[in-house]
């Protein structure tokens, strides 16, 4: 059977690998493998184009994790812990509201998440710290708390909301591992539909007219939990030929 | 709707901000630029040897520059100097003998043009500086140096290249025999620096990096044979 073809978001980034220093497209090999390991196949959308054209020929998409998206976009000044890159949120909303405009299957993973708040009118807290007084949802910057063998910071339980998909993916409560310091506050026109239960921090936004459009606030291709990205690839597979029908 | 070309990706553990060493697929910016200048859209494809499916959304296909292609592919043993990338090897391999099936335009740059060579039975040099006795093709980490290049009247390249045949080098290995490929471009050492299949759409390879100065005459004319596919 032919893999329903996935196309995520990746970064244009200065990075280090080996001796090389060099502006990179790239995206980190943990999303790629979650797609493959669950039926899909990966290709990785550059940020720096601003048409939506590609779109046409994919059949679902992940916005991926990074940055803060910038706060402009929801009519808000920037805090001061707040980094942003203009660039990939230009391409990213535009292929965020092209993709909700013809109801393909939509996965946001952490900033991606976030995005589908901000692309469909909402907003977000811009610093975790302010609002609940704590920062158990980033691990200590240098870290990595999404690392194999990371201890429980950063992770916490997350309740659903009944009668959403999220409850019928996860069940009442799943545990997630966590790392923002931003979170969303207006949900636009997605709902929320699942919260960490300690803070009432908005884990999970689907959209509600849409077949497929879930966003997770955690990580989960960093873990062996991936039934989203199952999920995801079966609505772009059933996408798929209903349109070849 | 544009022209899709994909770009072929290396996995490296890389670092950036807080990350360390994260297995990551990427591929210099310079390559996606070049192609979204030249009217095309670019997507990614990280190494996957399962199938070649994606091939049916893709109009036009570049194999881009990274580590030695594996010398077994042309029935050699690994040199001293040789670093190699097996996994890319058999995605990159699967992926170009399906768009030579198709007809697909193909360009490939620096590793990518060796790998059109390999793929059509020929043989690379693994370490230039014991074959030629000079490193001038590859003087420094991360210093291009250039060449004036001569290329065969007639053929595809000459015609893309005109005038300014000036072309910027990093490389180690180089083209010993071209198999099935014509030799049309070659540096002042008479080392080959291009490669193409006159026979087909569009099918050439360089050794040297023009996507660091998105040549449009290179990536103009992918991204214009690929939409025509």
């Amino acid at each position: 059977m032919r893999r329903p073809l996935i196309g995520l978001t990746s970064y244009a980034q200065h990075v280090l690998f080996g001796r090389n220093e060099m502006m990179a497209g790239m995206l980190p090999m943990t999303y790629v493998k979650a797609v493959h390991a669950t039926g899909g196949r990966a290709v990785l959308i550059t940020p720096d184009d601003p048409g939506t054209d590609v779109l046409e020929s994919l059949d679902g998409i992940v916005f991926t994790g990074g940055g803060d998206v910038d706060p402009a976009n929801y009519g808000a000044e920037p805090h001061p812990e707040t980094e942003v890159d203009p660039v990939r949120d230009a391409a990213e909303i535009m292929l965020m509201r092209a993709a909700l405009e013809m109801d393909l299957p939509v996965l946001g993973v952490c900033r991606g998440h976030q995005v589908m708040a901000v692309a469909t009118g909402g907003s977000l807290h811009q610093h975790l710290p302010d609002l609940i007084n704590h920062d158990r949802h980033r691990a200590h910057a240098g870290t990595d708390p999404l690392a194999a063998g990371a201890d429980d910071y950063g992770r916490h339980g997350v309740v659903t909301a009944e009668g959403s998909r999220a409850r019928q993916l996860f069940g009442r409560q799943t545990t997630v591992n966590s790392f923002h310091h931003q979170a969303v506050a207006d949900p636009g026109e997605c709902v929320a539909t699942g919260w960490c239960p300690d803070d009432r921090v908005v884990e999970i936004l689907e959209h509600p007219g849409r077949t497929f459009a879930l966003g997770v606030q955690w990580h989960p291709e960093r873990t062996a939990d991936l039934r989203v990205f199952a999920a995801l690839n079966q609505a772009a597979l059933v996408g798929r030929e209903a349109a070849t029908v | 709707m544009r022209p899709i070309i994909g770009i072929t990706t290396y996995v490296m553990p890389a670092s950036w901000g807080v990350w360390r060493d994260l297995p990551t697929a990427l591929v210099p910016q310079d390559y996606a630029a070049a192609v979204t200048l030249a009217g095309g859209r670019a997507v990614l494809l990280p190494p996957d040897d399962l199938d070649t499916d994606v091939l049916r959304v893709l109009d036009g296909l570049l194999f881009s520059g990274g580590p030695d292609i594996s010398p077994e592919l042309y029935g050699e043993q690994p040199g001293p100097h040789t670093v190699t990338h097996p996994e890319r090897d058999a995605a990159e391999l699967a992926l170009l003998q399906a768009a030579l099936d198709r007809d697909l335009p193909v360009l490939g740059v620096c590793r990518g043009m060796q790998l059109l060579v390999a793929a059509h039975g020929g043989t690379l040099h693994q370490h230039l500086p014991e074959v030629l006795g000079h490193e001038r093709h590859r003087v420094a980490p991360a210093v291009y140096s250039e060449h004036e290049a001569v290329f065969t009247p007639g053929s595809r390249i000459a015609g893309l290249m005109g005038e300014d045949v000036t072309i910027n080098c990093f490389h180690h290995q180089g083209v010993a025999d071209p198999g099935k490929l014509t030799v049309t471009g070659r540096a002042e050492d008479g080392l080959p620096e291009a490669v193409e299949d006159p026979d087909r759409r569009f099918l050439l390879g360089v050794q040297w990096h023009p996507e660091v100065s998105r040549d449009l005459r290179l990536f103009g004319a992918l991204v214009a044979a690929a939409a025509r596919s």
